[in-house]
């Protein structure tokens, strides 16, 4: 049995691995363009600034393609030859035939709209290649002695316009570094890129369209702290900007970013403004997508061609609330990634995401989220609480009909797992409340928090 | 402010001194070198006519050049501390770790041996116990110093070390006691991401601290054997415990060899290239003694699951070279011997998903009533 894997990501390697421990004999190949290694996308930012090297960010030991006989192919998938069983190569590679392929092949950062886009200075901050750009415009490069290696063996077997070739930088342009970084778009991205240029020593504009920072996730409240921490921390932070333009200097770089208030002088932009699944290459392939891209799949993870399933950021699941949309997580990919191991073993298996759950660190604020927030139900009622003393948080939990759905936590440790358990056995707000501190996952000595009403 | 996480991102790899450059490897010989006169002075003295270490400690006022060991060494700690806690202070656990281990490395294992002799009493460490103070427990010390001291040295070895450990985990005497642990994190920190977290690696530790601790057990049961019988036995007394350099005994090979060269020059002059628990991960017969306890006693690190993102910061900085991302990722809380709860995955983790635990595990996730 021939077993293709497109994406060396989380997805992927989950799927292998599954597949590998079920099946001792069969061929496995891993097709990825971006990297030879299995790496932690979510990683990028430390590596950045210096705090991991490349090797620190590849969770497995680097024989473990070996090891556990996985084949690797280092090219760009153009097409899915379907009928025939043949995943197409770029660069004039011989197409590579499969009896099951998974299509693992992730997200790409969603291009800039504005006219000066394109210019020397202006990237993105999701790919490997995205991160030697980025470090080339801060930093003049990788850490001493680091890098990827065989950063540039796809380069013979790649497309114009992939997201995985390697972008001249401005700082090489300009000869010399980027002193005034900009930041576009208010998420998670966005502000990993912000505090990478924060701890380079820069003082980047961070420009955020909403009236608030991450307004899918924070309510004001919550965002003004945020927003508070990032000026502590030197970051113009422009609110409720709608970019324009970039404008471009003569030699072909960035030189300033144009919004609805304003124009600031800039010389590296990073456009946050989210991601997209990966699945452009697949336009003539006869794979049904939805109309953000994501591949359609069923609970088991089968496309609509036989034998070809999708995993990860680039595959459109069914969500809790019925719609149908890419779910682009680090954990739900590990997930789907297991289950379409399963299914590339044929053994029967279904992914279901259950309660929504979430975390991430905003500068230094620890942020933990479960249930539904930010969802506008109807007939919706907030408990909020702002701890302030020794140890400053939020806690806020959403309520419908007296029953606890949702909670949204910063500053402190949660265990969501307990929180999960509490929203699916439809808990009452003041059944909740005097057993919160069961939920707290907080370091030992870490005085604990004094709900009122608790 | 009371913080649980890092607070701000660190440039660890874009620092020379730190990423194993020039500058790195230089700090290294320095330090090498350093220790190797400190221990061999007298063979310094004979081929170049000088012993510096002893004269510097006497232009100062200090007995021995040994005082003049310990006073840079708590120097060390000091600067090393104020350099994690400008860092890593943010967070009350790291606070109270460094304090509580820089307080009683000054307190007990510079200042106490400094002062007792000056009131004719011994030089003890009270900071210190077999069979990391490998001759703490030598029937011959414990004849030699007060009767509390004996005392003191024989329960807290035997009875108090091991079963604070099963209650607390190794982290009690390891980071918040031990002299070494104490350098390792202070003046030892900035290399803490240095420490191999290969497979290869665990291998070679649990198989050289194994060795270590069978050899500080025998040595140990050798010199007592000595004692016993040693009269009678001259050929015995002279294999276990000739004292001349050049006759070569059990005891002094296990001085010079665990003591002068493990702990010493391999241990803290390999600091800048090879992380600063390298004595502790692949040599230390205390480490290895509290570790098997701790396997046996209530010590984890819990993993909340499903939330690692396998980002790896906190393998990168575990200064004994676990992969405590291997863990996280399949999300399986567990005990590793090596752990000396320094406390740091937790902290560096960005998704809150560690905790250090030493409570009873039934008391975890009662989550009815």
């Amino acid at each position: 049995m021939r077993i293709v894997i497109i994406g060396n990501g989380v997805a992927g390697m989950e799927a292998a691995l599954a597949v590998r421990a079920g099946e001792p004999s069969w061929d496995i190949t891993l097709i990825s363009e971006e990297s030879d290694h299995f790496f932690a996308r979510t990683a990028l930012m430390w590596v950045c600034c210096g705090q991991m090297s490349y090797r620190d960010i590849e969770p497995l030991e680097r024989d473990a393609y070996t090891r556990f006989g996985l084949r690797r192919v280092r090219a760009r998938a153009v097409g899915v030859d379907v009928q025939g069983h043949r995943v197409l190569l770029a660069g004039g590679l011989s197409p590579v035939a499969y009896d099951r392929l998974l299509i693992a092949s992730g997200s790409t950062p969603r291009r800039g709209p504005w006219p000066g886009s394109d210019a020397y200075g202006v990237g993105h901050f999701v790919t490997l290649q995205d991160l030697a750009w980025y470090e080339h415009e801060i930093h003049g490069g990788a850490s001493k002695g680091d890098g990827p290696p065989r950063a540039n063996a796809h380069l013979g077997a790649t497309t114009e316009g992939s997201p995985y070739r390697l972008r001249e930088s401005g700082a090489g342009v300009h000869g010399r570094l980027a002193s005034r970084p900009a930041v576009i778009g208010g998420g998670l991205i966005g502000i990993e890129a912000v505090e990478v240029a924060v701890a380079a020593g820069l003082r980047p504009s961070f420009f955020i369209r909403e009236e608030w920072f991450w307004p899918i996730a924070l309510e004001p409240r919550e965002a003004q702290w945020i927003s508070e921490r990032m000026r502590d921390h030197g970051v113009d932070v422009h609110l409720d900007h709608e970019v324009e333009a970039l404008e471009v200097d003569p030699i072909g770089a960035v030189s300033a970013v144009k919004t609805d208030r304003g124009r600031y002088e800039t010389d590296c932009v990073v456009i946050a403004i989210g991601v997209v699944p990966n699945t452009g290459w697949l336009a003539d392939s006869n794979i049904e997508r939805d109309e953000h891209g994501g591949i359609v799949v069923d609970e088991a993870l089968h496309t609509s061609a036989p034998d070809v399933l999708a995993a990860g950021d680039c595959a459109s699941v069914r969500w809790f609330d019925g719609s149908r949309r890419p779910e682009q997580l680090w954990y739900t990919a590990r997930d789907q990634g297991r289950v379409a191991g399963q299914g590339l073993l044929g053994t029967p298996a279904s992914y279901a995401r259950g309660t929504w759950y979430n975390s991430a660190k905003l500068m230094d604020i620890e942020y933990t989220t479960a249930g539904l927030v930010n969802r506008n139900l109807e007939g919706e009622t907030h408990w909020f609480f702002e701890e302030t003393g020794s140890v400053r948080s939020t806690t806020r939990i959403v309520c419908q009909d007296d029953r606890v759905v949702g909670f949204n936590m910063l500053g402190r440790r949660w265990d969501h797992t307990v929180l999960i358990e509490w929203i699916e056995q439809r808990r009452s707000l003041s059944w909740v409340l005097p057993r919160l501190h069961r939920a707290a996952f907080d370091t030992e000595l870490v005085p604990p928090m004094q709900v009122p009403g608790g | 402010m009371d913080q649980q996480g890092q607070n701000g991102l660190l440039a660890t790899y874009r620092e020379s001194w730190r990423n194993r450059g020039t500058l790195g490897i230089a700090l290294s010989m320095l330090l090498i070198a350093f220790y190797v006169v400190l221990y061999w002075e007298h063979k310094v003295e004979a081929q170049l006519g000088i012993a510096p270490f002893t004269a510097l400690a006497e232009s100062v006022g200090l007995r021995n050049r040994w005082y003049l060991y310990g006073l840079l060494y708590s120097v060390a700690m000091i600067g090393g501390a104020v350099y994690y806690l400008r860092r890593h202070g943010n967070s009350r656990y790291n606070r109270a770790r460094i304090t509580v281990n820089v307080g009683i490395q000054v307190a007990l294992g510079f200042s106490l041996p400094f002062i007792m002799p000056l009131f004719g009493g011994q030089e003890l460490y009270f900071s210190y116990f077999w069979p990391l103070k490998y001759d703490y427990l030598y029937p011959q010390t414990l004849e030699s110093v007060p009767l509390y001291f004996a005392v003191y040295t024989v329960v807290g070895s035997l009875l108090a070390a091991p079963v604070l450990a099963l209650l607390y985990g190794k982290r009690w005497y390891c980071s918040w006691v031990c002299g070494c642990g104490g350098l390792a994190n202070t003046f030892g920190d900035p290399w803490r991401h240095l420490t191999s977290k290969s497979e290869r690696s665990w291998r070679v530790e649990k198989l050289s601290i194994g060795i270590v601790l069978v050899v500080a057990l025998g040595t140990t049961a050798l010199i007592a054997l000595d004692w016993k019988v040693g009269g009678e036995h001259p050929t015995l007394h002279r294999i276990v415990a000739g004292n001349d350099w050049r006759d070569w005994s059990i005891k002094s090979f296990y001085g010079f060899a665990v003591g002068a060269v493990l702990s010493g020059v391999v241990g803290t002059g390999l600091y800048p290239l090879f992380g600063p628990r390298l004595w502790c991960r692949n040599f230390c017969p205390m480490a290895a003694i509290l570790g098997i306890v701790q396997k046996l006693g209530r010590y984890r690190i819990t993993v909340k699951p499903g939330m690692c993102i396998s980002c790896g910061n906190c393998s990168t900085y575990c200064e004994m070279g676990i992969d405590v991302r291997a863990y996280a990722q399949r999300d399986e809380s567990f005990t590793r011997a090596s752990c000396v709860g320094c406390g740091m995955c937790a902290h560096m983790c960005p998704r809150g998903v560690l905790k250090l635990e030493s409570t009873s595990r039934r008391s975890l996730r009662v989550l009815d009533s």
